[in-house]
């Protein structure tokens, strides 16, 4: 047996996986040959030097599996693994969000309609004959058999003397008959209305006046206050003298 | 969810339970994980890890992502634990899950722009192993983690298409068929291929076989674990 063909086999040897015969003439081989028994100890030994340098896991390995085990399994469950993390679901949240409060809206606006729009209607075919009357809710309800049987939308009528009530409590309709007397807000404003809008004026005008009223209360309320303050210093330094 | 962690009593023992799971084959382990038992893919994770990171570190030889393919490859064995069949060995199926995951590894960091080098150095593979530092202070020794560092540089300047059978056989202990499964190759090829990884891996480690510190190294290394085998015993 050649050298060359006896480390060929020395590493099957090595394995185990040399049939008998073959063993047998490689053992006579190595007998004789120095060199090739060199060879099979350089082997052996690189075996050894693997075997003891195995090298070891962190100790936190299993956890870290775990961890990562269990993200992967919310992934592929089709859960948010990270809840910083933006998914698909994210994207379209805005939408929904929008979509529910324009469907909110909407039914506001709806339920607005209906209640002001049938006290519009008898504008058009009233039950007195005048056609394009104003009615209030308020009226509406009041007219009885005619008018609507929905509740009035607001039946509480302004105080009078209250600091914003003055405005409000004026006739608005041009006409001034008791159709006006539910006020502007019983009324609704149709937005087209030249009076409505004078009377738009005259309310913003007089709250501007209050405001500047409002103002000067609260200039005098400070300087009371500033004056209040100088006696209350002075009365505790006599105090202390 | 999984639960990885040891079950073992207040003495440090291990649970009946898990001496139990410890009598059962490998191939029976992942029929009871297909049928969810948890506890079974923590004895078979007890058994693979370390064979696993061992094998994928010496052919990768970044610890960092050595781990990282590990837990990838327990990870697979579990998600996909019911496509296992019957028909070959359980540790073929890993080893084979864990060798896919390491080629598709090193191709795409094959892929990656190289940076060259203004000086022109020798060809890496060319150099053999030498261990320097211990012939400035031979009385320091070498430890362990040195000499295996130094292993993992042996091993890693092996040509892929040698290693990988190489590692199988010196790290993993499969059989010539089990390697020829995982791999694909015919056995004739196994064989000449494991013959010629060892002695490349001979002729990188010669410097380091003459030096005597680390043959003492080694010794007191087979010593020790010889030792811990006792005590476990």
């Amino acid at each position: 047996m050649r050298c060359h063909k006896a480390q060929d086999f020395i590493s099957q040897e090595m394995d185990e996986h040399l049939p008998p015969d073959v063993t047998v003439n490689l053992t006579e081989h190595l007998d004789a040959c120095s060199h090739c028994r060199a060879y099979r100890d350089d082997l052996l030994l690189g075996r050894r030097v693997m075997s003891a340098t195995t090298p070891e896991l962190p100790d936190n390995f299993e956890w870290k599996l775990q961890l990562k085990l269990n993200q992967t399994l919310q992934h592929t469950a089709g859960e948010t693994v990270y809840p910083w993390a933006k998914t698909d679901q994210d994207k379209w949240r805005w939408f929904r969000n929008f979509g529910a409060a324009a469907a909110v809206g909407m039914a506001a606006v709806l339920a607005l309609a209906m209640f002001v729009g049938p006290a519009n209607a008898p504008r058009e075919t009233g039950p007195d004959g005048n056609g394009g009357t104003p009615l209030g809710v308020v009226d509406a309800t009041q007219s009885g058999a005619g008018g609507s049987d929905r509740l009035p939308l607001f039946t509480g009528r302004p105080t009078r003397g209250g600091l914003y009530s003055s405005g409000i409590q004026r006739p608005v309709a041009a006409g001034g008959s008791s159709r006006s007397a539910g006020g502007f807000l019983d009324r609704g404003w149709a937005g087209h209305d030249m009076e409505d809008l004078r009377t738009i004026q005259r309310l913003r005008h007089r709250n501007d006046q209050l405001n500047q009223v409002l103002f000067r209360q609260q200039q005098t309320i400070q300087g009371m206050r500033a004056h209040l303050d100088t006696i209350d210093t002075n009365a505790l330094d006599l105090e202390q003298e | 969810m999984v639960n990885l962690s040891r079950e073992e009593n207040s003495n440090g023992t291990p649970a009946p339970g898990r001496v139990e799971l410890r009598d059962i084959r490998d191939e029976d382990l992942i029929v009871m994980v297909q049928e969810g038992h948890k506890k079974a893919f923590d004895e078979l994770v007890a058994r693979y890890k370390g064979r696993l990171f061992s094998f994928i570190l010496r052919m990768v030889k970044d610890p960092t992502l050595a781990e990282e393919l590990t837990q990838e490859t327990l990870i697979r064995v579990y998600i996909h634990a019911a496509k296992y069949r019957e028909i070959a060995k359980f540790s073929t199926w890993v080893f084979t899950i864990a060798t896919n995951l390491v080629r598709n590894k090193m191709r795409q960091r094959s892929r990656r722009p190289r940076v060259i080098s203004l000086n022109p150095a020798p060809e890496d593979d060319e150099m053999p192993v030498d261990p320097a530092d211990t012939a400035a202070d031979p009385s320091e020794g070498i430890h362990r983690e040195e000499l295996a560092g130094l292993i993992n540089d042996a091993t890693s300047k092996i040509p892929e298409k040698y290693r990988i059978p190489f590692l199988l056989r010196e790290v993993d202990q499969l059989s010539y068929e089990e390697i020829q499964q995982v791999t694909g190759l015919k056995l004739g090829t196994v064989r000449s291929r494991i013959n010629r990884a060892r002695n490349r891996f001979r002729q990188l480690i010669k410097p380091m076989l003459k030096n005597e510190t680390l043959l003492q190294e080694l010794e007191r290394i087979e010593a020790r674990a010889a030792e811990g085998k006792d005590k476990d015993f």
